[in-house]
């Protein structure tokens, strides 16, 4: 399973630096992994193996059309209808891991309740990097369940400046 | 007519005898009660010959009969007597049964009362220990309930507290406050240093 999982990300990761679009590429299966994972209703639609295929990676089009690359859009459908939906986001997060190791950069998975602008992501990294040592892949999760601040997660360390996490610490003392 | 009528009657019979001389020279009476001398003697000799069988074949069996007589009698008055000795004695035993069921009697009473004030102190005794376990169950059992009724008081006042902080801190993110709680984020971990973070 896991060296499946390893297999496709590779091949994915050559797929889209050939294409010369890895990092937007990265950016955008990061996202929707994510969202996959967020989502009963996406997750049952792409694994559900009495959907045909066909029909599976139309719902991904129909999905990401307009929002991605179209390179973006062809290796999801690609996954989807090789019938790996499950592994759709271990497969992305390999891929982003081989991408950042790759840049030789430490992959930042970054929550927010609100979308950070490029100067604010560009600005993140610089902190990540001083606070942690290492250069860091942000990667932004648009997450409403953190309420407000941020929540970083380079590796084993977690940064957690979220209103949710304050709330909780609140909610316990009471 | 009485006794003394009838003496009177016999007496004056008797003075009134009238004697005559019958043919023969013999002197005859006509007295109404004494008979002739002849018939006197004949009967006189009858009676004694009566007399004598009678003592002759009579007197041994009715010897023989009062003997008997006296016998049961004296066997009669020996076994009253046994009896009365018999009840005597019974009565003694009677009087003496009495007196150790009275002895037996108050002695039962006072067992009786012996038990009776041991189990009333006994009760009563328990009856205090009841009573003292009782309180102190009702008084932790009260203590318990205020210390629930303040636990869930402060479970409700936490609980409202939460859903208004959720309400409060929710309505006031807007915009311009979520873009400030980034920049502070970016600020203080820009400014902390390598191995500063846990």
């Amino acid at each position: 399973m896991s060296d499946r999982i390893e297999g496709y990300a590779r091949g994915l990761f050559e797929i889209a630096r050939a294409e010369g679009t890895l990092d937007e590429v990265e950016d955008e299966l990061f996202r929707f992994a994510r969202s996959y994972e967020s989502s009963d209703a996406l997750r049952n639609a792409l694994t559900d193996e009495m959907i045909p295929a066909d029909r599976r990676q139309q719902i991904v089009e129909d999905l990401l059309g307009g929002k991605a690359t179209p390179t973006t859009i062809q290796l999801v459908s690609l996954v989807v209808g090789a019938g790996r939906g499950r592994d759709l986001p271990a497969i992305i997060d390999r891929l982003v891991a081989r991408a950042s190791t790759s840049k030789q950069l430490e992959l930042a998975e970054v929550r927010t309740a609100v979308p950070l602008t490029d100067d604010q992501k560009t600005r993140l990294a610089a902190a990540l990097a001083n606070a942690t040592g290492k250069n860091v892949n942000v990667k932004v999760v648009v997450d409403p369940s953190v309420l407000g601040g941020v929540v970083a997660t380079i590796g084993d360390t977690v940064i957690d400046g979220s209103v949710r996490t304050r709330i909780d610490q609140l909610k316990s003392r009471l | 007519m009485n006794v003394l009528g009838l003496a009177i009657t016999i007496g004056q019979r008797i003075a009134s005898e009238e004697f005559g001389i019958d043919s023969d020279g013999h002197v005859t009476t006509h007295s109404s009660i004494l008979p002739e001398t002849a018939e006197i003697i004949a009967g006189g000799l009858a009676s004694l010959i009566i007399f004598f069988l009678l003592a002759k074949f009579a007197g041994p069996a009715i010897k023989k009969g009062m003997a008997a007589r006296t016998e049961r009698i004296q066997k009669e008055l020996d076994a009253a007597a046994a009896d009365r000795q018999s009840a005597a004695t019974e009565a003694a035993q009677i009087r003496q049964a009495k007196g150790d069921i009275a002895a037996e009697r108050a002695r039962l009473l006072a067992d009786a009362d012996a038990q009776a004030a041991a189990v009333l102190d006994d009760g009563r005794s328990r009856l205090r220990q009841e009573l003292a376990e009782l309180e102190a169950k009702t008084l932790a059992d009260i203590a318990a309930a205020q210390s629930r009724t303040g636990d869930e008081l402060r479970a409700e006042i936490a609980r409202l507290s939460v859903a208004a902080v959720d309400h409060v801190v929710s309505g006031s993110l807007d915009d311009a406050t979520q873009q400030q709680l980034i920049e502070n984020f970016i600020a203080r971990v820009g400014a902390s240093s390598e191995g500063a973070r846990s």
